[in-house]
């Protein structure tokens, strides 16, 4: 039974990634590891709109009933905390780092947040995007050095030891590729401000 | 060297053979250093049969890939050995100049073995290695010691035991540098045991790093990092880790009166303001360190380092005293003494409450600053009641007929968090394999600080993974080395990258974590070998029992059992709390229950 605490942190997250537009409707899910379980959204629960009875709890080793209501992804969710030290996933469709994971190989930001927090945040592609173990595979392993990341078309999964860790590296990843955007979108030459900043890449 | 020197120093003192030995790269790998490596090779020389205070038992000086780089904060070691107090694994790390120093000379790790037949003091320098009669130095403090063996910050380093590592108190420190303490778990016992009086250090290696571009982009982002933020830029430089006892007191998690209250009415009087207010002269740095935490604080009668947080708690709310330059003074003469301050104080402080309560004969009580220093002295000379509590407070307490009145667990004295208030904690403490413990993933930081987000501290669902990752990365830390305070403002992300600028190997966040989950499994495996159960994953009955009395935390006792079953599913143990072969296979550590004595 998910404690009505760790409840409200889901919800108001959920509410907050759907208000700040960093998902659809339907898209997106979350999920805690409470010891040897996932506790996870369910299929189809809209992250806005998030109930109690949205939650199930399913073994993070071996399957159980609890699969058959999980969300698409939990395979990935699963796998990412069996290969990383995470504690909270979420993932979600924010659409500006969504546009430059098509157009490039990692996201590297340019604003101070963005820099500081993040440096770089890799870009990674799976032929079957959507809960294949393939592309649980490549996410976790490339989890293990990057706290959040970007699949290729689909979104990002992100990590902390909570969920409001893990919204954070989002948000600010979402605001950073918006800056990135914008600044392109300026046309006008940039001026470069950070020491060491060529190093970046190499994060 | 780019992060190892790939030798250890192994000395035996029973027959004074010096020996040179190759660092097992293997091991290397899958430890670091420090206080993993440290804990790899106790596994194979001191086995459940050896008494901690017999020449059986070895110390275990052990620098980090990382130690002596210039990386901040680069400059600690770790002692490994079994500890006295507690019979369980130990270890113990100090900053300063030593750990920096000793790495310079060329080696990662000294072995101690045997017992000289006489003080004996050991040099350690570019001429070569010497074993030397100590017999003037013994029965001099930690002051006298130092001094007398020309310790210079930046050249010539020296470790010691004062007259409480002498008399084996088994809440005896190692000192280095003067004021700097290996302190808990009594290590001072197991050298005075073996009559090594003291360690000096002088090197003339490097360790520089293989990859110099990225080591340069790391110091830059990691200083960045510490300056932006406020604990590490304002905070501690200005109060030092007092700088918490007010924030812990209002929360209610302030243990008082050894543990009988969760806040103490006095908590202003001996804060770390009050401290910057009163007493401080200046802040003072290890080597290498921008955050400069240290103390150097004047009182009408004396000089001297510290204290900080815990000292001061130890002293102070712990026994009911809230005169600072009373505290300031007893931590002086600890770190001359050498004695462990936390266990110092919290004895007392049970005794305190043991004479309260009619159950032995003594005029101590909550509050009586005046007996302090005296009863500080005692305990190192083992005199009188002195001689009693320098076996620590759980000894101390059974011998009366009352060991629930020991704040400890596995023996070792807790430190100055009351568990009831932070929920997390108590779960640290029950489980710290070195015994109760704040510094393997102190929960300060997500229950109080917000650091690395602030989590419901009377909350126990969740809080079993929070506490174990904690755990990995304190043990990861031990045993790169580095000062724990930087973790306050930098992620593991950093040292992966730190450590791989300096080694030219690849490291990645979570094989950092990886590392430190390897590590804690094995002190673990230690303590089961030695015969700890799951019984004595616990806390004091007080603090499971009796609700904290008055304050925000009132009414709250710590709810172990939940956290400890989700803990033990957590880490993939069983219910005994004992590690499954597949968490061992996972940590490469399956081949090593099979293990027999070996040597390095
Ligand atoms: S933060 Fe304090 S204890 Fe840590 S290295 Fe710096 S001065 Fe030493």
């Amino acid at each position: 039974m998910i404690d009505p605490r760790l409840f409200e942190e889901f919800r108001d997250i959920g509410r907050d990634i759907y208000v700040a537009g960093l998902t659809s409707s339907h898209g997106g899910n979350m999920s805690v590891r409470a010891g040897s379980r996932v506790i996870i959204k369910r299929r189809g629960a809209q992250l806005g709109r998030l109930k109690i009875e949205d939650f199930i709890e399913t073994k993070l080793n071996a399957k159980d009933s609890g699969i058959t209501r999980a969300s698409t992804e939990l395979i990935v969710h699963r796998t990412v905390y069996q290969k990383t030290s995470a504690l909270a996933i979420i993932h979600c469709h924010p659409r500006t780092a969504i546009a430059l994971s098509l157009t490039r190989d990692e996201i590297i930001p340019i604003d101070v947040e963005g820099s500081y927090l993040l440096h770089k945040v890799p870009v990674v592609a799976a032929e079957f995007a959507s809960g294949s173990q393939e592309m649980a595979d490549i996410v976790a392993d490339t989890l293990r050095e990057y706290k959040i990341l970007m699949l290729r078309g689909h979104g990002v999964f992100s990590t902390g030891q909570t969920l409001e860790e893990a919204f954070h590296w989002i948000s600010c990843l979402e605001e950073a590729s918006d800056i990135i955007l914008e600044t392109h979108l300026l046309g006008e030459e940039r001026k470069e401000f950070r020491k060491h900043s060529e190093s970046y890449s190499k994060w | 060297m780019h992060g190892w020197a790939g030798k250890i120093l192994d000395i035996d003192l029973t027959n004074h053979a010096i020996r040179t030995l190759p660092l097992d790269a293997e091991k290397a790998r899958l430890f670091l250093g420090g206080r993993g490596l440290g804990a790899r090779l106790l596994w194979d020389l001191v086995g459940p049969q050896v008494d901690p205070l017999s020449e059986s038992n070895v110390l275990i000086f052990a620098a980090g890939p990382l130690t002596a780089s210039g990386a901040q904060t680069s400059n600690r070691f770790t002692v490994s050995t079994k500890s006295p107090l507690t019979g369980t694994v130990l270890d113990a790390n100090s900053g300063g100049w030593w750990g920096m120093q000793f790495k310079r000379t060329g080696y990662d790790v000294l072995i101690v073995r045997g017992k000289a037949s006489q003080p004996t003091q050991i040099q350690i320098t570019p001429d070569g290695v010497k074993i030397e009669d100590a017999s003037l130095l013994w029965g001099k403090t930690v002051s006298e010691t130092t001094a007398a063996l020309g310790q210079d910050n930046n050249r010539r380093n020296v470790l010691c035991i004062g007259p409480a590592g002498e008399n084996l108190s088994r809440i005896s420190a190692i000192m280095n540098d003067g004021t700097r303490s290996l302190a808990r778990g009594g290590p001072g016992a197991v050298m005075g045991n073996k009559n090594l009086k003291a360690i000096t250090v002088v090197g003339s290696d490097k360790n520089a790093p293989e990859d110099r571009d990225l080591f340069r982009f790391m110091l830059y982002e990691t200083g960045k990092l510490i300056k932006a933020s406020p604990l590490t830029s304002q905070a501690l430089p200005e109060f030092g880790t007092a700088a918490v006892m007010n924030v812990v007191n209002t929360i209610g998690a302030l243990p008082t009166r050894n543990f009988q209250a969760s806040q103490f009415e006095n908590a202003e009087r001996v804060s770390g303001e009050q401290l910057t207010d009163d007493l401080l002269v200046r802040n003072q740095a290890c080597w290498a360190c921008p955050i400069a935490c240290t103390r150097v604080t004047r009182t009408e009668k004396a000089e001297g380092e510290g204290p900080e947080y815990e000292s001061t708690w130890a002293f102070g709310p712990q026994c009911g005293i809230d005169r600072l330059d009373v505290i300031a003074e007893a931590n002086y003469l600890c770190n001359d003494l050498g004695l462990d301050t936390i266990s110092a104080g919290s004895t007392i402080g049970c005794a305190m409450e043991m004479a309260e309560r009619g159950l032995i004969d003594s005029p101590l009580r909550f509050g009586r600053a005046d007996l302090l220093h005296d009863t500080l002295r005692d305990i190192a000379y083992r005199r009188g009641l002195g001689d009693e509590l320098a076996e620590g407070s759980y000894r101390f307490a059974a011998a009366h007929g009352a060991p629930e009145l020991s704040m400890s667990a596995k023996r070792l004295e807790l430190p100055a968090y009351d568990p009831r208030g932070m929920q997390g904690q108590g779960l640290l403490y029950a489980t710290s394999n070195r015994g109760g413990c704040h510094m393997r993933g102190n929960m300060l930081g997500p229950e109080v600080l917000a650091l690395p987000r602030l989590i419901d501290r009377f909350a126990t669902q969740g809080k079993a993974g929070i506490v174990a990752i904690h755990q990995h990365s304190a043990a990861a830390i031990d045993s790169l080395l580095l000062c724990k305070f930087t973790n306050l403002a930098v992620a593991e992300e950093y040292f992966a990258r730190l450590l791989t600028a300096v080694t030219g190997q690849s490291y990645k966040a979570d094989d950092l974590m990886r590392i430190g989950e390897r590590v804690w499994n094995l002190e673990r495996l230690y303590n089961l070998r030695e015969g700890f159960t799951r019984a004595d994953d616990t806390l004091p009955p007080r603090l499971l029992n009796e609700p904290s009395p008055a304050g925000p935390s009132a009414g709250f006792t710590v709810r172990l059992e939940p956290m400890l079953e989700e803990y033990y599913e957590f880490r993939g143990w069983d219910t005994n709390g004992v590690p499954t072969p597949a968490k061992l296979k996972m940590l490469e550590l399956d081949s090593l229950v099979a293990v027999k004595e070996d040597t390095p």
